[in-house]
């Protein structure tokens, strides 16, 4: 590192061509930091919408709550490409308009779902990107650069590398962001397909949400290693060990993970730790209050993304004291928020999305028996 | 590589007939690749891909770890992301390693996306009994892939029909699974002359008539065409003639050209190879029960592997496949009846 590089560290703006930044966040400016912060409310106000209104019975299916695991969406969405793939799974649903989020949560032409594609399928409307055929977090888009997964835990990964493969074969390097629980780390597909990914140097960063349970099995059933991060070993390939709490070193570890695979240099995989807030999905938190105690749940969610970022952001100056209280959002129950926890622009960006849904026409029934074979080239 | 060609005769075999196909596929379509074990520096366990990777790069013709989920989720990607693939199965019978990504992520991708995606691949692989390959080398597993909502299913008799249904394959926006036969790919009696072109496409969904017939429809595919046919003769000593159909496609089935032959032969008999329960005959004979009833004059009847696996030696592997004894002997007590 050169002194000049040290110098820039009061201002992180752009650094000139000869200067080394020390983490990807050094590039950030303080707009960027500001929309981390935004997006983490975004994050967790449409999880807690959704808690409520499936506590109202107004949902259909399983909610898989992302409660206080938001950083890990928004720091591994935050730097990428708007091109770049990624593969949500059952408790990402944020990351659908997450995606390209900060060229505009409302701009038409980003490469990432509305909130109202997303809500028009969690209320099963016609106006779904896949037209509410399969549930949740079982939509995708071609065009938005979203694999499409199927409930399968980890099924995507190898799509994800095909997908990588045939981007190179084209003279791309779009880098594909796959996500997957801890304990789907488990499945013979995961290793299958990061083999692959790895003997190809596809560039590939898997991102492993390791909240500490898989349904009601805790890791230590799940993954001999304490690290899930440490299976990358098996692969000669970078396994990065992030804080998931913290939105910042997400984005960091997922940013070098992302450069190394754009460089042609191959898969990662990026552990980010973090605590399950509830149950596995809502059907299960009065059973899951019997297999965790109330203690180990505490802790497990006493560090809240939002309160985390918040500390980044004042301590660099981004943002008053004053101002970090004006929405109080983190360390709270779902159902102990209310519209007043967050920015009006994060209430409203949501709710404009559930409008929308309740607007929208169901599927006709005989679509059920649409599309099973493609009829024309 | 161009079909090895038979210095006095200009026959194919079945196998050249679709190395050519695949061959002409990756010269005509750019955007085509193919993935397997062993199939490029190879040349494939039976040499269908050989001297392809030679031809069109390592990129296109690439050999895979030994892991079929991932060669089928990765063509599945492949596809997504825009090229058309033709993924080997060494033998069909480890086509059930691949089984999750070929039913849950393959098949449905044009369904579960309102027909956004569309999966453009062909499985394939050596198939079938009669050669002692034991348990796991002489499945014929389609069943599992019929019950499966999203895939066609081709199963070739011959050369002409093995080249010609594989290029139909290959062009196809769907997943395709093309089971081949391995003990028919060198056999020597089936060598055929094959068109060039667009001549040598054979279209999905409609069946062959392999041999024509007044007394009793012959319904099947695969390897037991052939036994079929042997059949029919022995059926003609005896003064009946049989009309054998080879289907070639399962999925979708050409039911008309079936329905066509019985309202003449009022006899139906279907022969395959694979498990009787819940196999493919049983399809067939329920549709015909059900749409081609008025024209029977006899109750339908299969004659299919026995619910046992493939068994090893030759005595027990002839004893649960189909014979052309067998095929007989239900013909004429289904002409009798
Ligand atoms: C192949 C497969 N097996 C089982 C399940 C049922 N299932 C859904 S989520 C889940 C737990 C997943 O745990 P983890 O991977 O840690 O992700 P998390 O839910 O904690 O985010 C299970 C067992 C499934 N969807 N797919
Ligand atoms: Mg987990």
């Amino acid at each position: 590192m050169t002194p000049t590089a040290t110098k820039t560290k009061a201002a992180p703006r752009k650094l000139e061509p000869h200067q080394t930044p020390i983490l990807a966040r050094d590039l950030l400016t303080p707009e960027d930091h500001r929309e981390l912060l935004n997006q983490l409310y975004l994050a967790r106000y449409f999880d807690v919408r959704l808690i409520k209104e499936k506590k109202r019975g107004r949902l259909r299916g399983t909610l898989y709550s992302s409660h206080n695991q938001e950083a890990v969406l928004v720091g591994s969405l935050y730097g990428l490409e708007p091109t770049d793939w990624i593969s949500p799974i059952h408790r990402d649903m944020p990351a659908f308009f997450l995606k390209d989020a900060k060229n505009g949560w409302r701009n038409p032409e980003r490469i990432g779902m509305s909130i109202e594609e997303v809500c028009s399928q969690v209320w099963c409307k016609v106006t779904s990107p896949g037209r509410a055929r399969d549930n949740w977090s079982h939509i995708g888009s071609k065009a938005k650069r979203i694999i499409h997964s199927t409930s399968m835990l980890a099924g995507t990964i190898p799509v994800a590398a095909g997908v990588a493969y045939a981007n190179r074969l084209d003279g791309g390097n779009d880098v594909v962001l796959t996500y997957n629980g801890e304990g789907s780390t488990a499945q013979g597909i995961f290793h299958e397909a990061i083999n692959f990914a790895a003997v190809h140097k596809l560039p590939v960063v898997t991102i492993v949400e390791n909240n500490q349970w898989a349904y009601g099995t805790p890791l230590e059933l799940s993954s001999p290693n304490k690290d899930v991060a440490d299976r990358a070993k098996g692969y000669s390939i970078p396994g990065l060990v992030a804080d998931g709490q913290d939105v910042l070193d997400v984005y960091d570890k997922v940013m070098q993970a992302v450069e190394h695979a754009r460089a042609g240099n191959g898969p990662s995989i990026v552990e980010c730790k973090t605590f399950r807030a509830y149950g596995h999905g809502d059907h299960d938190d009065d059973r899951a209050a019997r297999y965790r105690t109330k203690e180990d749940v505490e802790s497990g969610r006493s560090r809240d993304p939002i309160a985390i970022c918040k500390i980044h952001l004042v301590n660099k100056g981004y943002l008053t004291k004053a101002e970090a209280k004006k929405y109080m959002a983190e360390n709270k129950h779902a159902t102990q928020t209310s519209d007043e926890d967050f920015p009006p622009d994060v209430v409203s960006y949501m709710s404009k999305g559930i409008e929308f849904a309740l607007a929208s026409p169901p599927p006709p029934a005989e679509e059920g028996a649409m599309w099973v074979f493609r009829e024309e080239n | 590589m161009a079909a090895t060609l038979d210095p006095v005769t200009t026959k194919t075999n079945y196998l050249n007939a679709l190395k050519s196909a695949i061959d002409e596929e990756m010269g005509r379509n750019p955007d085509m690749i193919c993935l397997g074990e062993d199939i490029g520096i190879l040349g494939g366990a039976f040499g269908v891909t050989e001297g392809l990777q030679a031809k069109y790069g390592t990129h296109r013709v690439m050999d895979m770890p030994i892991s079929e989920a991932a060669i089928v989720g990765v063509s599945c990607g492949a596809a997504l992301g825009g090229k058309t693939v033709m993924a080997e199965m060494q033998f069909i019978d480890f086509i059930s390693c691949g089984f999750d990504q070929i039913v849950n992520m393959t098949a449905t991708y044009h369904y579960r996306t309102a027909g956004e995606v569309n999966i453009p691949m062909v499985i394939r692989g050596p198939a079938g009994g009669y050669g002692g390959g034991a348990l796991y080398h002489s499945q014929m597993n389609e069943a599992w892939f019929a019950n499966s909502p999203g895939l066609k299913i081709v199963c070739p008799s011959t050369p002409s029909d093995a080249k010609g249904l594989m290029i139909s394959a290959l062009r196809d926006p769907n997943p395709v699974l093309f089971y081949e036969i391995k003990e028919l790919y060198r056999k020597r009696e089936i060598e055929e002359e094959l068109n060039a072109g667009d001549d040598a496409i054979v279209p999905l969904g409609k069946a062959r008539i392999a041999r024509e017939g007044a007394d009793v429809t012959l319904v099947t595919y695969g390897q037991n065409v052939w036994h079929c046919l042997e059949a029919a003769d022995n059926l003609a000593k005896e003064g009946y003639s049989a009309e054998v159909i080879d289907i070639r496609t399962l999925v979708p089935l050409d039911e008309e050209t079936i329905i066509a032959s019985l309202q003449k032969t009022n006899r139906l008999v279907v022969v395959n190879e694979a498990p009787m329960t819940c196999g493919f005959a049983g399809e067939i004979l329920a549709r015909m029960t059900t749409k081609a009833f008025r024209y029977l004059d006899a109750p339908p009847a299969r004659v299919t592997r026995l619910d046992t696996p493939v068994p090893w030696v030759k005595p027990l592997e002839l004893h649960v496949l189909p014979s052309v004894e067998k095929i007989t002997e239900t013909a004429l007590q289904t002409i009798r009846f």
